[in-house]
């Protein structure tokens, strides 16, 4: 990195400590700036949620003319249904593991990255590609790594005696598709981890080096405390989209086998699409809602937390 | 936000409407010409009067000597509705690439665009619910799944009856006896035989695919060993069945068979896929879902209290378990595209598998058992041999413009009729089997379903045709219940069978369950 | 000490190789079954020596293919929506960040929260909000559907950057007399443009991955690559060539752009990473 974007970098973390003034007058021009944004998220997220919130008090399903009031039937249903409750906890596994391997993984290959003197260039930029494959396609493709018949991944594993079917099989599903997702999504962490890596300021790690200290110990307390926020921004990122997004789900196992990958999203897309029954749909999807909010606002209140 | 857009779309249809009938003023006057230059025929209709003086013959390429001829009042001005636009949502399925590829005979004929979107079926569903719900259509022309869209959906079709018996359109060439009568009620009718909701389209059917070669090469060491002749036939039962994937197993660990790398495979992903293979046994043993009756030829609203805790479905779900113990291990990975490239890769020595997919293995650059495959229908048990139909009509949305109904009518009648099935069936895109009679009594279409004939290999699918032709007999066919809440009831079933595979409860548990659970959805 | 250092070094390379090969080797197999016969494919042992044949691409882009149009599509409408998000986003987001809004705190949490709509419970509103607007099936709509994701994400980018940017320049200009506006445009946009690279970036690659929206809100002759993908699945077969070709071709254009602004990017991101 050329010693100028250094610089530049930490004059603009040195302003950044100035926080702006905010002045009433200048509010008249900042509305009109965000009325646009506002308008169009009104239209394309208000107009959704609120009908969501009806939907779920309806017996609404899509062959229905008219749906019909059914008070909190659906709600009544969906918390009494073992499948929802079952769906959550496979959803909590997949959740978790997911989004602390990545960032495990993440990071670490960020700070291998950091380290590293040369190719660092070429090694980020192969080792995004993955982010680019879109999760259809990577569901198509681990497919066909995993085939039983003719999958490359699946032969290898033979060859080390290991022949199991493994999106066939209930103990080795889930674990496919937490690895999927971390395939896909680890590069994401390890970009934005490494762009706050390399914006810190070389002068505290300098100071470190004097004093002595370690390398671990300089990881320790001085690069991961600084980037913090980066972690927790991508963590934020990934959260939002973990629970939503089933493509790949939806390509290989489909739920199955017995019903182990069966969570809480492909679940929704199951009620809304298959069984047409959009008012059950629209409860199950405004608990995902809450639970996604309240991990985000989980993240937020740790990076305000850094912040301070 | 109703009230705005109204008006608007209220004057924008009448200034399309105007238009139409502007450009359809301008094209009937010079329509003589354009019709009459393609078909011969048509020009010496109203002179010479060889046909019924009251019909004329539409102008589509492609009849053939033995099928029945699409035919409209006379002076029936096939280009009336010139400029109409048709959407046609349809699962990607060989016949709707098919139709898609040869799409300009209808076309020029009659003016009308027709655009063809494939999706697979669990998104046609989607969007076809959606589109209905908004009342929209998006979609004219609706492949109408008789499980997953016509049970849920056939008030929002128009009743077909109505374009049939009005005078003033053509009419469904052959009449409607011209189609294989179960299919017609399977895919057609939905709660009562007095509303024609679609019309038959395609006709896949699980038979039971097995690999000749092998079978004929240990023939004799099987008799043998078991004392029986072990050719897939009417009369193999799913215990000898069972009892064969077995041998071949052991024969295969043993060194002895090298052809295959597994006796059985099966459709027993998490998936429809696995409700499918599970249905051919259960109709084996004299089972079925549901206590209603006619659920699999008209349906009903309501189906009645479950029957999957009666003895009979409970031996069935135990065999079904056999089986699978002994079935290659990929089975749990695959739906019916699963097992059938795996039957292509050569892993397997027989398979209950839909028929079309002979196509694949008969296309050398895709399989390794090209000339090696026969077909037979599925084996039965102590009731008999059910083989399952997975056929879908096509319809039309209740919501399109009066114009485009009948637009959409003409498609419908081009599209099923028995020219159009016998190209679908000739096209190189190896399309489905056709779902008219007139057609399997064609000559060359009857060569076909012999092995090794010049028309066998034109039209792989006809390979299969003989085995299928016995399956469709109703005493072989099995039709899977036609109800509302099917997708509801069909998820409960693979998934709790999913986990009787997967040990986690014993076959009675799994049948009391799957009763309990559909009988909560269905309200019985 | 040098050797202690260049030990090190080998263990980080090694590590390194290690997270390479579990990252790329479901790709370069990708790229390797693509030009493959259907043959080649499916031959075990896997074959990593052929003779390559590109005979998926005719298919897929000669006669009686269409890739070429889902293609363009999907680059219209991530173009289109990445526009349309980031130049909102922008204003939006300086908005946020210099005015002194009442319940900043709520506007921006609600902001954040459109963008986790559980999205099959969201189609039908948004399917019938546009049947009515005649959008299904269009580029338009699918555009508008994927602005559902890109535009809280532009904004709350933009935010957090603007939030980091220098007041004093911008005061300092309109001191001269320039208008708040133009204090916005001369001089806040430039000095946040690695930061609206990397938002840029970010919002192409949602849009160009997505397939939720998609599969609904597209129709035929406006289908995207991932919905194409999709359809490589049919009763009869999945066309593993053709869906390893996708792939190969899918991550091309994205592997390109991510070339050209990789700097910007890591710059872009790391705008306000450290305190």
């Amino acid at each position: 990195m050329p010693q100028w974007t250094r610089t530049i970098d930490r004059a603009s973390a040195a302003a950044a400590a100035v926080r702006p003034h905010k002045r009433a007058k200048w509010n008249r021009t900042e509305f009109w700036m965000l009325l646009p944004s506002m308008i169009v998220l009104a239209l394309i997220s208000i107009f959704p949620f609120f009908f969501m919130i009806y939907a779920s008090l309806m017996d609404y399903s899509l062959s229905l003319d008219e749906p019909v009031f059914a008070g909190l039937d659906n709600w009544r249903r969906i918390l009494t249904s073992e499948t929802f409750w079952h769906s959550w906890g496979r959803t909590a596994v997949f959740g978790v593991s997911g989004l602390v391997l990545q960032l495990a993984v993440g990071v670490l290959v960020a700070l291998l990255m950091y380290y590293i003197p040369k190719g660092r260039n070429l090694i980020l930029t192969l080792w995004m590609l993955p982010l680019f494959v879109a999760p259809v396609v990577a569901g198509l493709l681990w497919k066909y790594l995993l085939d039983p018949t003719y999958g490359l991944y699946d032969w290898v594993l033979k060859q080390f005696g290991l022949n199991t079917q493994i999106l066939g099989d209930v103990s080795t599903a889930m674990p496919a598709i937490i690895l999927m997702d971390i395939w896909e999504w680890t590069p994401l962490i390890t970009l934005i981890v490494l762009a706050g890596l390399q914006s810190v300021p070389t002068e505290p790690l300098e100071a470190a080096e004097v004093d002595g200290a370690s390398g671990l110990q300089k990881i320790r307390y001085i690069l991961l405390p600084m980037v913090r926020r980066m972690i927790v921004v991508s963590l934020l990122i990934r959260s939002m989209d973990i629970l939503r997004y089933v493509d790949t789900i939806t390509i290989t196992t489909e739920g199955g086998p017995a019903d182990s990958t069966k969570t809480i999203g492909y679940y929704l897309m199951q009620v809304a699409f298959r069984f047409q029954d959009m008012g059950t749909a629209a409860a199950l999807g405004l608990t995902m809602l809450v639970v996604t909010i309240i991990m985000g606002n989980f993240f937020v209140k740790i990076m305000k937390k850094g912040e301070d | 936000m109703k009230r705005k857009f109204s008006p608007l779309s209220a004057v924008s249809i009448v200034m399309v409407c105007v238009m139409l009938a502007l450009s359809a003023c301008s094209s009937s006057s010079n329509s003589p010409g354009q019709a009459s230059a393609p078909s011969a025929s048509a020009a010496t209709t109203p002179a010479g009067g060889t046909a019924s003086g009251a019909t004329s013959e539409a102008p589509f390429e492609g009849w053939v000597e033995g099928l029945p001829k699409i035919e409209a009042p006379a002076g029936f001005n096939w280009r009336q509705f010139e400029g109409t636009k048709l959407n046609f949502i349809s699962e990607n399925t060989p016949p709707s690439s098919a139709l898609a590829a040869n799409i300009r005979i209808f076309e020029d004929a009659t003016g009308i665009e027709v655009n063809i979107e494939q999706s697979n079926l669990d998104l046609v569903a989607e969007k076809v619910g959606l589109d209905f719900n908004a009342k929209n259509a998006n979609y004219q022309i609706i492949y109408a799944d008789p499980y997953q869209i016509l049970t849920k959906h056939s008030r929002n079709l128009v009743d077909l009856n109505t374009f049939n018996n009005d005078p003033s359109l053509p009419h469904i060439p052959g009449g409607t006896e011209d189609f294989i009568e179960s299919q017609l009620q399977a895919d057609g009718y939905m709660g009562d035989t007095e509303h024609l909701y679609t019309l038959p389209y395609d006709s896949p059917t699980m038979v039971l695919a097995y690999r000749k070669d092998v079978f004929d090469k240990y023939k004799d060491q099987f008799m043998k060993e078991k004392g029986y002749d072990w050719t897939p036939s009417a009369n193999l039962t799913w215990e000898q069945y069972y009892e064969i994937a077995s041998w071949i197993n052991e024969k295969v660990k043993a060194g002895v068979i090298t052809e295959v790398k597994y006796g059985s495979g099966h459709e027993a992903k998490q998936h429809d896929a696995l409700q499918c293979d599970f249905s051919n046994v259960l109709g084996a043993y004299g089972a079925d879902y549901f206590e209603g009756e006619n659920l699999g030829s008209v349906g009903a609203a309501k189906p009645g209290k479950s029957l999957l805790t009666s003895p009979e479905a409970i031996e069935a779900a135990k065999m079904y378990k056999k089986l699978l113990e002994v079935a290659a291990p990929g089975s749990t990975t695959w739906d019916w595209t699963g097992v059938a490239e795996a039957f292509a890769a050569g892993e397997l020595a027989m398979a209950p598998i839909f028929h079309e997919n002979n196509a694949m293995f008969e296309d050398e650059t895709k399989s390794k058992v090209a000339g090696k495959v026969a077909w037979s229908v599925l084996p039965k048990g102590p009731k008999r041999s059910a083989n399952l139909f997975g056929g879908t009509g096509i319809g039309i949305s209740k919501y399109a413009s009066e114009k485009e109904q009948k637009a959409a009518w003409l498609f419908l009648v081009w599209a099923t009729s028995p020219q159009a099935q016998y190209m679908i069936l000739k096209s190189k895109e190896a399309g489905s089997t056709p779902t008219r009679h007139s057609v399997y009594n064609l000559p060359d279409v009857q060569k076909g379903m012999e092995p090794g004939t010049e028309e066998s290999k034109a039209m792989p699918n006809l390979l299969p045709m003989k085995a299928v032709l016995e399956a469709w007999k109703l005493e072989n066919v099995y039709m899977r219940p036609k109800v509302p809440q099917w997708p509801q009831v069909d998820t409960i079933i693979y998934t709790e069978l999913s986990k009787m595979l997967f040990n986690k409860q014993s076959p009675e548990d799994t049948m009391k369950t799957i009763a309990k659970k559909s009988d909560e959805i269905t309200g019985a | 000490m040098a050797l202690k250092r260049k030990t090190l070094y080998t263990a980080l390379y090694i590590l390194m190789l290690a997270a390479m090969v579990w990252a790329l080797m479901p790709i370069v197999w990708m790229v390797l079954s693509s030009v493959k016969t259907q043959v080649n494919m499916f031959s075990m042992p896997p074959k990593f020596f052929f003779t390559p044949t590109f005979i998926t691409y005719r298919e897929m882009f000669g006669e009686g293919g269409n890739f070429g149009e889902f293609l363009s599509n999907s680059v219209i409408v991530s173009l289109a929506t990445t526009v349309l998000s980031v130049v909102l986003g922008l204003m939006g987001g300086f908005a946020l960040a210099r005015g002194n809004f009442k319940r900043e705190n709520n506007i921006s949490s609600w902001i954040i929260s459109t963008r986790m709509a559980p999205i099959p419970a969201v189609i039908l509103p948004l399917y019938l909000m546009f049947a009515k607007a005649g959008l299904i099936g269009t580029t338009v709509g699918l555009i508008f559907a994927y602005t559902t994701f890109n535009l809280p994400f532009a904004l709350w980018m933009m935010a957090t950057f603007f939030k980091d940017v220098p007041v004093d320049l911008e005061e300092a200009a309109m001191i001269d007399g320039c208008s708040k506006f133009e204090a916005f445009r001369r001089i806040a946009v430039p000095t946040a443009a690695p930061g609206i690279v990397a938002t840029a970036i970010l919002c192409l690659m949602f849009s160009w991955n997505d397939f939720a929206f998609a599969s609904v809100f597209s129709g035929r002759g406006t289908q995207t690559v991932p919905v194409a993908a999709s359809l490589l699945i049919s009763q009869h077969g999945i066309q593993w060539g053709q869906a390893m070709a996708t792939g190969t071709i899918i991550i091309m254009p994205m592997v390109i752009c991510g070339l050209a602004v990789r700097k910007y990017l890591v710059r872009g991101l790391s705008m306000g990473a450290v305190k």
